[in-house]
């Protein structure tokens, strides 16, 4: 709130016909089910927010709270966000571009992605709207995420998950106590199920009827970046596209940060990228038109970025279009060869989906899309921790030896040879 | 006396159902009110926003009876399971 009591997170708005609604846990809007996304009295927060109070607090994600959908101080996830920027050089030099930045959620705390955002938003929002119960269906992160916070917050919780995911990931879930349930099915019918539940039980379902509290933590990456950029926007953003929310969203953080008086205008691009064996929203903006096609069945190693139906397509494209910005997709061989690329180049082992972003990239750059004196950052949303079976085989061997330094030089290094090398 | 059930749906015809009228069609072959709030028409794909209402096993049959004439059928918030 500022001074004269006004709130800063002022409404819910339909995002297709503009139309206000109060904040409580719906999201779609009676009139043309468009989807509801926070609004802000933006006026009030201009007057109240500066960089200097945002740089007095404690370095996490709700440093940013004005121009974030909850009404008091966060309650789950208190300690999220604020994860290194990182001046990748090594790696502009192999891409052949003047300047890279990665944006490293491998390291976002608790369970080392992206999630952690939008989670900590959606679960604080849920205390304060009085949800006992929290729920979300994902196939990996999301899962996790929501699994933790919640346990962290006492907050008990769902997770409902294909019948048919992998064991690791299950663990990476039920770690944490919450109720992880196992659905039969394709996930479109496995999609009608987790609404209707969400209608009928009155749980917070993070990702559906909390979901334009969750959406709005993606924000807090783009604040981020710009902040640690010397509050300025970059030229150029690259983000990884499932739903096409994150990349809607760090548009929408950079455009609130000008409007608030945060950061001066300045022309940016996001980039989106996707994997080519799901890839509905990159694939619509090569054919030039705002209409996403399905993907009945998505089949890539990219697991987290495999939603075939994405929700936020339509507007992923606007916001692409809007700035300039172009979509690339990527095959798996790519993709590993993205992951290698930036483990070998800036130390970061990403995940999947960090593979598509950087192979993405390196296309863009290649084209001139992204030209090779400007600047790019690339949005890398998880760790590769989770998703190790994706490079197992394709990262060299392991070489065995006796324990004697004859064998070790024999077969490893030989330092006679390697001065003359 | 049976369950009656409003669902929120986004259907997505592909180009070969385009003009034929599916939802007409609905209409007469079950017992459910077809309510369109949105649409958008191309000629690659028709989307569509409906809510439908009825008993909940006629809703069902109903939805049932689209997907097997080759329309997509989610609920409008569409991609529930999230990576």
């Amino acid at each position: 709130m500022d001074k004269s009591n006004r709130p800063f997170f002022s409404n819910l708005k339909c995002r297709e016909c503009g139309k206000l609604y109060e904040k409580k846990a719906i999201h779609v809007c009676e009139y043309d089910f468009g989807p509801l996304e926070a609004a802000y009295d933006y006026d009030a927060i201009r007057t109240s927010i500066s960089r200097a109070a945002i740089e007095s607090r404690p370095q996490t994600m709700w440093r940013y709270r004005e121009l974030l959908p909850i009404d008091g101080e966060p309650t789950v996830g208190a300690q999220v966000g604020f994860t290194p920027l990182v001046k990748a050089d090594r790696l502009a030099a192999k891409l052949g571009i003047k300047s890279l930045y990665i944006k490293n959620d491998t390291v976002n705390y608790p369970t080392l992605s992206f999630k952690d955002r939008v989670v900590s938003v959606a679960l604080s929002r849920a205390c304060e709207l009085g949800f006992k119960v929290v729920a979300c269906a994902s196939t990996g992160n999301l899962a996790n995420s929501v699994a933790a916070n919640a346990a962290a917050a006492g907050l008990k919780s769902y997770v409902l998950i294909p019948a048919d995911l992998e064991q690791g990931k299950v663990l990476g879930s039920l770690v944490y106590g919450t109720n992880v349930i196992g659905i039969h099915g394709p996930y479109d019918q496995v999609n009608r199920l987790c609404s209707e539940i969400a209608g009928k039980y009155g749980w917070g379902f993070v990702n559906v009827n909390l979901r334009p509290y969750y959406a709005e933590g993606s924000k807090t990456m783009g604040f981020e970046i710009c902040e640690q950029l010397g509050w300025r926007i970059p030229r150029h953003t690259v983000a990884p596209m499932a739903s096409g929310s994150l990349l809607t969203k760090i548009h929408k953080a950079y455009n609130e940060f000008v409007k608030v008086g945060i950061v001066e205008d300045a022309k940016f691009s996001v980039h989106g990228a996707q994997a080519t064996g799901c890839a509905p929203i990159a694939h619509a903006m090569q054919r030039g038109t705002d209409i996403v096609k399905p993907v009945p069945k998505p089949d890539t190693i990219a697991k987290s970025l495999a939603i075939g139906t994405p929700a936020d397509g339509y507007y992923a494209i606007h916001a692409m279009r809007q700035t300039g910005g172009g979509a690339e997709d990527v095959t798996d061989d790519e993709i590993v060869d993205g992951i290698k690329l930036l483990a070998e180049h800036a130390g970061i082992f990403a995940e999947t989906a960090g593979g598509v972003t950087v192979a993405c990239a390196k296309k863009l750059i290649a084209s001139g899309k992204i030209p090779r004196d400007e600047e790019a950052v690339l949005c890398i949303t998880g760790h590769g921790l989770k998703t190790q079976e994706a490079i197992a085989g394709k990262c060299g061997e392991l070489r065995l030896i006796k324990p004697s330094l004859r064998d070790f030089e024999e077969q490893i290094y030989n330092p006679d040879m390697a001065a003359t090398a | 006396m049976n369950m009656t059930d409003k669902h929120r749906l986004w259907l997505m015809f592909p180009t070969k159902l385009i003009t034929r009228p599916i939802i007409w069609e609905l209409g007469k072959k079950f017992e459910v009110i077809t309510n369109i709030r949105q649409c958008s028409v191309n000629e690659e794909i028709g989307l569509v926003s409906l809510e439908l209402e009825g008993d909940r096993d006629e809703v069902k049959r109903s939805i049932a009876w689209l997907e097997e004439q080759g329309v997509k059928v989610e609920p409008v918030e569409i991609n529930t399971i999230e990576g």
